[in-house]
Parts: C-alpha cells; sequence; structure tokens
C-alpha cells in the first residue's frame, strides 16, 4: 500500500526551544488506513495534527502528504482546500448560515457554481444522514447532528484525507459512537482518516492506534 | 449651506437687476449703509439702464423674530423682482404688500392689517417672487421703512440693471473705481465680500462635516474591530478549510463599505428630515431653505465609501494576519 502520509524526524517546539510539543516523531500512514493517535492533554497529538494539516509549520523535520512535501509548498490555503478534510472537537459551525450554507463553505475555494455547490452540500448532508435538516441553524442541532454537519464540511471538497481533532470530546457516548461509525464508512470509501482522541471506546473502531508521551510516538497496537 | 447661499444670492441679484452694490468692509450685509443719492449717480453712468435703492429691515411678527421687511419704491418692484399676484401696490406710507409664504403662514390676505414696529399697515396686495427668502416677507415704501428704521436718506444695497450687451465686469471696475466704498456682488462666490457671518457658518460646516467624519471613521474601525475579534474563531475555521486571505479581507471591507452605504442612506434620510424639521421653527423657517442637489448626494456617497475603506483597513489587516491556529483556540 502507498503511503499517504509520512513524518519525517518531525519537531515542533514553542517558548524558544523550552517545550517540546512534538518530538522527533516518525509516522507512516497508508493510503485508505484509519488511525487514532491517543494520549493525555499536551501530548503533543493536536500539535501533530496541525502539522500534518499545514495550520503550522515544524521546527524541523519533514511531512509528506499525498507525495508533497509540505515544506517546499507555496500555497497552503489551496492545500488544505483541496487534500483535507478537518473536524474539530468544536463543530466551529457558522451560526449565521443554515446547515447546508456551512457545508458549502469550503467550496467557494475551489470555484463551484451556486447550483452545484447547493447540490453538493445537499448530497452530503444526505450522506451524513442529515437530509432532513437542510434548512436547519446550527442553534436548532444537537450536538451529534452539528458534528455531523462539520463532517460533511469536511468532506465538501472531496478530500483524500480527513484529520479530525477530538471529533467526539464534547459528544454523549451514544452521539460519539455514531460519528466514529460515520468515519468508519468513510474510511470504507477509501479516505484516509487521522483522528487524535483520548477515549480508548472511540479509538478501538481505528485500524491503528498510536499513543503519545511527551512529544513522542510510543508505540502502536 | 446651499440653501442659505442660494437665498442671498436671490436677495443679492433679484429681479432684473445684474449685480448688486454694497458698502464695503461690513461684516453682514445688514450693517451696510449707503447713502440714496448713490442711486441717481450710479444710473448716469454709461451702459446702465437702472439703479434702484433698497432698505431691507428684519422685525419680530408673529413667532418670527427675523420677519424680512423690504423698503422699495412703488414703481421699482417688477425691478426687484417683485411681482403683485392679488390685489393692488402700495400708494400710502401706512400701505404695504405681502409675500404668498407670509400671508399663508400668518393668515393674512388684502384689507387685512399687520402691525410692524408698534406701527399698523393695511395689506393692499399679495406678491410673489422666485426667493423664498422674500415671499416669506412684506414690502412697503422706502421712506416709510427709512423713517422705521431711523435711516432716511440711506439705503441697504442697490440693484443695478444694465444695458442689453454691456460688459458686466467693466461697469463694476467703473463703479468699484469711482466709489471705493462701495463694493459690487456679480455671484454667489463674491457673497464673502459683504457677508462674513455666511463665510465663517460655511467654515463651521466644513468643521463640523470634518468632525463628523472622523468620528464616523472611528466607529467603523471600532464596529469592524469588534466584528473581527467576535469572529476571530470562525476566521480561524474559514483560513483552516482553506478559504484565502484575500477573500475574508474583501469580506472585512465590503462589511465595513456596506455599514458606511447603510449609514449615508439613513444619515441622508435623517439629514433631509432634519432639514425639513429646522424649518417648521418660526426663529429659523424665515432663513431656511433646504436644497437637496445630486452633488451633496454624491459627496456624501464618496465620503462615506472612502470612511468606510479606511476605517476598515485595520480590522481588516488584523483578521488576515491571525494564524488560524490561535484563531481556532480564541474563546
Amino acid at each position: 500500500m502507498d503511503v499517504i502520509i509520512k513524518t519525517t524526524n518531525l519537531i515542533r517546539t514553542f517558548e524558544e526551544g523550552r517545550v517540546r510539543a512534538v518530538n522527533g516523531v516518525n509516522l507512516n500512514v497508508q493510503k485508505g488506513e484509519f488511525i487514532a493517535i491517543m494520549g493525555s492533554s499536551g501530548s503533543g497529538k493536536s500539535t501533530l495534527l496541525n502539522l500534518i494539516g499545514t495550520l503550522d509549520k515544524p521546527t524541523s523535520g519533514e511531512v509528506i502528504v499525498d507525495n508533497i512535501n509540505l515544506s517546499t509548498l507555496k500555497n497552503l490555503d489551496e492545500f488544505r482546500a483541496k487534500k483535507i478534510g478537518f473536524v474539530f472537537q468544536l463543530h466551529n459551525l457558522l451560526p449565521v448560515l443554515t446547515t447546508c450554507g456551512n457545508v458549502e463553505i469550503p467550496m467557494f475555494e475551489l470555484g463551484f457554481s451556486n447550483k452545484e455547490r447547493t447540490r453538493r452540500a445537499e448530497n452530503l448532508l444526505q450522506e451524513v444522514g442529515l437530509g432532513k435538516r437542510l434548512d436547519f441553524m446550527p442553534t436548532k442541532l444537537s450536538g451529534g447532528e452539528r458534528q455531523r454537519v462539520a463532517i460533511a464540511r469536511a468532506l465538501a471538497n472531496n478530500p483524500k484525507i480527513i484529520l479530525a481533532d477530538e471529533p467526539t470530546g464534547n459528544l454523549d457516548s451514544k452521539s460519539g459512537d455514531e460519528i466514529v461509525h460515520l468515519f468508519q464508512e468513510l474510511n470504507k470509501q477509501g479516505r484516509t482518516i487521522v483522528m487524535v482522541t483520548h477515549d480508548e471506546e472511540i479509538a478501538s473502531h481505528a485500524n491503528t492506534i498510536y499513543h503519545m508521551r511527551d512529544g513522542k510516538i510510543l508505540r502502536s497496537n | 449651506m446651499s440653501g442659505m447661499t442660494s437665498g442671498m444670492e436671490g436677495t443679492l441679484k433679484a429681479g432684473k437687476a445684474d449685480f448688486s452694490v454694497v458698502q464695503k468692509g461690513v461684516s453682514d450685509l445688514s450693517f451696510s449703509k449707503i447713502s440714496e443719492n448713490r442711486t441717481g449717480e450710479i444710473e448716469t453712468l454709461k451702459d446702465v439702464r437702472k439703479a434702484t435703492g433698497v432698505l431691507l429691515g428684519y422685525f419680530s411678527v408673529g413667532n418670527n423674530p427675523f420677519f424680512l421687511v423690504w423698503g422699495v419704491e412703488e414703481e421699482d418692484l417688477t425691478t426687484v423682482g417683485i411681482d403683485i399676484v392679488n390685489g393692488s401696490s402700495f400708494s400710502q406710507e401706512d400701505e404695504l404688500i405681502i409675500g404668498e409664504a407670509a400671508s399663508k403662514e400668518l393668515n393674512k390676505k388684502v384689507g387685512d392689517k399687520l402691525i410692524l414696529s408698534d406701527k399698523e399697515f393695511n395689506i393692499t396686495g399679495v406678491f410673489e417672487t422666485s426667493v423664498f427668502l422674500q415671499d416669506k416677507g412684506v414690502a412697503l415704501s422706502l421712506k416709510k421703512l427709512q423713517e422705521i428704521q431711523k435711516q432716511e436718506g440711506y439705503v441697504m444695497m442697490i440693484y443695478v440693471e444694465l444695458e442689453e450687451g454691456a460688459n458686466i465686469a467693466e461697469v463694476c471696475q467703473q463703479i468699484e473705481e469711482k466709489y471705493p466704498d462701495l463694493i459690487t456682488i456679480k455671484s454667489a462666490s463674491e457673497l464673502g465680500k459683504v457677508d462674513k457671518g455666511l463665510e465663517l457658518m460655511d467654515a463651521a460646516t466644513w468643521a463640523v462635516s470634518f468632525l463628523a467624519i472622523i468620528i464616523g471613521g472611528i466607529g467603523v474601525t471600532n464596529t469592524m474591530m469588534m466584528s473581527v475579534l467576535e469572529r476571530t474563531r470562525e476566521i480561524g475555521v474559514l483560513r483552516a478549510i482553506g478559504w484565502k486571505r484575500r477573500r475574508i479581507l474583501s469580506i472585512i471591507l465590503g462589511e465595513s463599505i456596506l455599514l458606511c452605504l447603510f449609514g449615508i442612506l439613513f444619515g441622508a434620510l435623517g439629514g433631509m428630515l432634519g432639514a425639513n424639521l429646522l424649518t417648521l421653527h418660526p426663529a429659523l423657517g424665515g432663513l431656511l431653505e433646504p436644497i437637496y442637489t445630486w452633488e451633496v448626494f454624491l459627496r456624501a456617497l464618496i465620503t462615506a465609501l472612502l470612511v468606510g475603506l479606511v476605517g476598515g483597513l485595520y480590522p481588516t489587516y488584523r483578521a488576515t494576519k491571525l494564524s488560524p491556529i490561535e484563531a481556532l483556540k480564541y474563546e
């Protein structure tokens, strides 16, 4: 299988080098794999995710995503828009837009027509089981439903990779299970999923589980 | 302001007059005092068809403390642009004619009486001019007004009507050279020569406008800054899902400009309403006539767009400089 994410001796320090949030991580993620990264708060798992997703830049080391070395990449916005779908712990939906409007947001950068945007957003919302909630405002949805809208938004530009940072952290266990099953569905469709969590039950749905402590990956099982 | 200037211009260039002559060096038109003999002298000058001396006075009538009274010879009424539309002209010293607007306002018609400075006058006619300021007043015999104002032998200004094809500038120059104590007024732009009050008011209007622009600019910056701060997280999300800085920039700046456009819409409507309300005030109604020209609105529109653009610059800069990761952490 092809490697889609590869980090080599990846280091990210803060406070002038005193804090090593990511400390020499070598990680290979295969195309179509669903991995979970576990660890306590401050172990560096979210920082690692941000480095893979180009939201942050490494102090040293390199990240190669879909055969692109991120350190040589000029247009990070375009890379994020096309290759990566982000799901955050908080759904981070725009409260002034409907569910459909929220899912359409990432499509603006790829120049879809209004009609095409709406059609795609409606299909995606149906895919995540919210076909009957197209015109709802985010405040009218439950926590699990909001997170599903956020997942539909992450899928908007049909990215190969989904990066999810504690996607079930704010949900009850039932909603959390639904979300992780949704990730499994997406994984079956061929998408690579990197999920950060500290919930073992949630992590157990992944193909591979990595543990992080003090910025290092300890083991996988 | 243009309404005020226009009213003044109407007074200075009434009827058939090509220009008017007033005393030089006075700070306000109402202080101008010219010997009546000058009227005859100016009339003998080359190219001058007619010179008409008039006296203006303000009296307290009804609720209006600035009720305009014209003192003019009866035969000169048409020269100064007064057309009688009802009744007849005054022939006795205790008679006067009333402007159409004043007649409606005071509810006085031909045959009624009007008291000016404790003297009773019979209204013999109603007149109309093209100047709003004059329509809100009355006209009576020059002699009588001179007597009331204790200005016997003096007029306030002289209207000069020239022969056809005469060169206005040349005649004006001739008058100013011959009478160094007099000055000629040909257009509104020269109003400042005699009316420092109008110039001062113009300067004050500009100062107030300038202040309003600065306050407006600060208001826009503040509003947009708050908006950017409130939506820091949203901006972070937008950046994380791949929106370019340029798109964020256009949204924030667009919003800032839109804010100013709404401001101009409500400001213009409010301003028009306010100006019209001011004219309802008895003391100001006689002096003010709001004039709305498309230039005024265009100027306001351009100013609003500039204020929106400049006021929105800093918040936009802040929004586009946000790192997505910091913005996402923002509570």
